[in-house]
């Protein structure tokens, strides 16, 4: 009889994701039900107080602003990475272009959402020029609100969509699309209906890898964002932990972006199930 | 059933790092050393060059950059330190937390040197039973002339139509708020709802007219000339400035005064360096000493005689500071400051 290793061969990254992050969420999400110590910290007393903070209409406002926020990222990546992977997916130096996506994270990520200051600022690159260009006279504020937040998010990630779309749109036999033609369809018509239901699990991957990341936002909104609708659960969570030391309101308001995201992973589960159901339907 | 060892892992790892924590132990038997915990850059290198030459005492530094971190990291315990500067409110916190000893100034000498009208101000320790004063502060705003040549020194200038745009605050509740109040004529720790809903008015106003409430990107971005008054602490500011802009730019603490800090020394229950400790914070509170530090931090000293030794200029002058209040703990309370906050970033 062969014996089973399984256990052993995985018992590295199982101990890796355990202590690293299965522990920290279940402190998190105990603490979350947990009451507040006076000077940070908690209490081991059991309450449902930072679940009820929740709906102060201050806190729902938040979490508009932040749903809305991301939403609008994630539409937006979403529009300007399709065009750009099916560039690159029928170019001949596919390589390069791929290339010249991975540069950005050769820079820190903090590093470049400074450059986006200079370069969006109001004594920035682009005010500059509008004013030597004697297009206005005096500057713009570009940045400090929420469209300077929701740029800069796109701008984040969107190598994170352009990557998932570009693998699967590789892999699409374009010949379907001249077939479709063939058949009658337009060209938008063709892309539309047969081309866009093919590579279904980029457009998904891409959507989670923007709307996850962006909805636990905490950096960008905090240095390009400014005004009263760029205040976001990240910059919450922040301000919890270092200015009002209420640990388990800061740990409920993170169990919530954890629920979000998770719901948002769940909803990406199904659709691949109901398209691996959808193909085995075709082929039967 | 899989889900059993997982979770039983979770817990053994749980205890194994608790344990592994808790056990860390120092045992330091030689009395020639001192084991000091200090804000970043708080004391110049120098200073404690010359205290080791006369003592012999060595000094084992650790630093922290906020009070909240150095609070969480002597709570958990195991850090063995005997001397550690935090703010008043955290003075009066350490107090009530009985991790402090009482101070024997019959070894501290150099305390007759401190400035007698500031120690009565002090409310989180009256009559000086645990701390030792050390340096005090507060935020102010600093000015681009180049862009801004005339200008009131009140908090007024945040509600100028023709700076907006161009100005920021501390992202910081309890300064923002205290300069409000102060504005309005109220203590920076009041817990009256009408005094706190008329500050809100009036940071509504500021908030309307400046770019964002920002704590960190606020002094590059006053160099790159991006941002023309902004408010907050100097040493944030004029660290950034080259040399022209900083004799161009100018510093003041409104008139109506606003919230400040007084950091203190103090010696922490358990330590094992006591005698040493007495050394070194009357040491640290010797005039001449007190006047490198003031020469160093460029603000101005508690120190009677120290303040006559001092060679460079200070941004503000004691006088200014006579016009602040000290900010103290607010316990529980601070959840009225909160949610007056949240609604005024969120424009409610």
């Amino acid at each position: 009889m062969k014996k089973n290793h399984g256990l052993l061969y995985t018992l590295p990254t199982g101990l890796w994701v355990t202590v690293f992050f299965l522990v920290p969420v279940i402190i998190v999400f105990l603490y979350s039900f947990l009451d507040r110590g006076e000077r940070g910290g908690i209490v081991w007393r059991f309450s449902l107080e930072a679940y009820r903070d929740m709906a102060s209409p201050t806190f729902l406002h938040i979490l508009v602003i932040t749903m809305l926020i991301s939403l609008a990222a994630t539409v937006l990546t979403l529009l300007v990475a399709l065009p750009c992977a099916y560039y690159m997916a029928r170019s001949k130096r596919k390589s390069l272009y791929l290339f010249l996506i991975i540069i950005p994270f050769l820079t820190n990520f903090l590093i470049r959402i400074y450059a986006w200051q200079a370069i969006l600022g109001n004594s920035g690159f682009l005010n500059n020029l509008l004013i030597r260009a004697g297009l206005i006279k005096n500057h713009i504020q570009f940045l400090y609100n929420e469209w300077a937040v929701i740029i800069v998010l796109v701008y984040s990630y969107l190598p994170y969509a352009i990557l998932p779309l570009y693998s699967t749109i590789e892999k699409f036999d374009f010949s379907l699309l001249e077939a479709a033609r063939d058949l009658g369809t337009s060209h938008p018509g063709s892309i539309l209906r047969v081309m866009v239901p093919n590579i279904r699990a980029g457009i998904v991957s891409a959507v989670l890898f923007t709307f996850i990341p962006t909805f636990g936002a905490y950096a960008v909104p905090k240095l390009v964002g400014g005004g009263k609708n760029s205040f976001m659960l990240g910059n919450i969570i922040a301000d919890e932990i270092l200015v009002n030391r209420n640990w388990p309101f800061a740990s409920a308001t993170s169990i919530l972006i954890t629920l979000v995201t998770t719901a948002a992973l769940g909803l990406y589960v199904l659709a691949n199930k109901s398209a691996a159901r959808a193909a085995q339907r075709k082929k039967t | 059933m899989k889900k059993i060892p997982v979770l039983a892992m979770a817990i053994a790892c749980a205890l194994a790092i608790g344990v592994w924590a808790g056990g860390k132990g120092e045992t330091s038997g030689g009395s020639k050393v001192l084991y000091f915990y200090n804000w970043v850059t708080y004391i110049p290198e120098d200073v404690l060059q010359t205290f080791e030459e006369e003592t012999g005492i060595e000094v084992i530094l650790d630093e922290f950059a906020s009070n909240e971190e150095m609070y969480a990291k002597l709570k958990a315990g195991g850090a063995g330190y005997d001397v550690t500067i935090p703010s008043g409110d955290f003075v009066s916190i350490m107090i009530r937390e009985d991790m402090l000893q009482p101070i024997d100034m019959s070894k501290v000498p150099n305390f007759k040197y401190l400035d007698p009208e500031f120690l009565s101000k002090i409310t989180f320790d009256p009559g000086s039973r645990y701390s030792v004063p050390f340096f005090a502060g507060a935020a102010g705003i600093t000015v681009n002339t180049r862009q801004v040549p005339a200008f009131e020194k009140s908090w007024k200038i945040f509600t100028r139509d023709d700076l907006k745009g161009r100005m920021t605050m501390l992202d910081d509740m309890r300064e923002v708020m205290g300069d409000a109040l102060k504005f309005l004529g109220y203590s920076v720790n009041t817990k009256n709802p009408k005094e706190l809903e008329a500050a809100k008015q009036v940071v509504s106003l500021w908030r309307d007219k400046i770019v964002k409430f920002d704590a960190e990107t606020f002094g590059p971005a006053f160099a790159r000339g991006e941002f023309w008054v902004v408010q907050g602490y100097v040493e944030n500011v004029f660290t950034e400035l080259d040399e022209a802009l900083a004799q161009d730019a100018r510093f003041f603490i409104p008139d109506e005064g606003g919230p400040m800090y007084l950091d203190s020394m103090v010696i922490l229950k358990g330590a094992k360096n006591v005698e040493n400790a007495y050394k070194f914070i009357n040491f640290i509170s010797r005039p001449d000493i007190n006047a490198r530090i003031a020469d160093f931090l460029t603000i101005p000293s508690l120190n009677t005689e120290g303040r006559k030794l001092m060679k460079e200029k200070t941004a503000y002058s004691y006088e200014d500071l006579k016009r602040c209040e000290f900010k103290e703990d607010l316990g529980r309370d601070v959840e009225l400051y909160e949610s007056i906050w949240h609604e005024i970033r969120i424009g409610k």
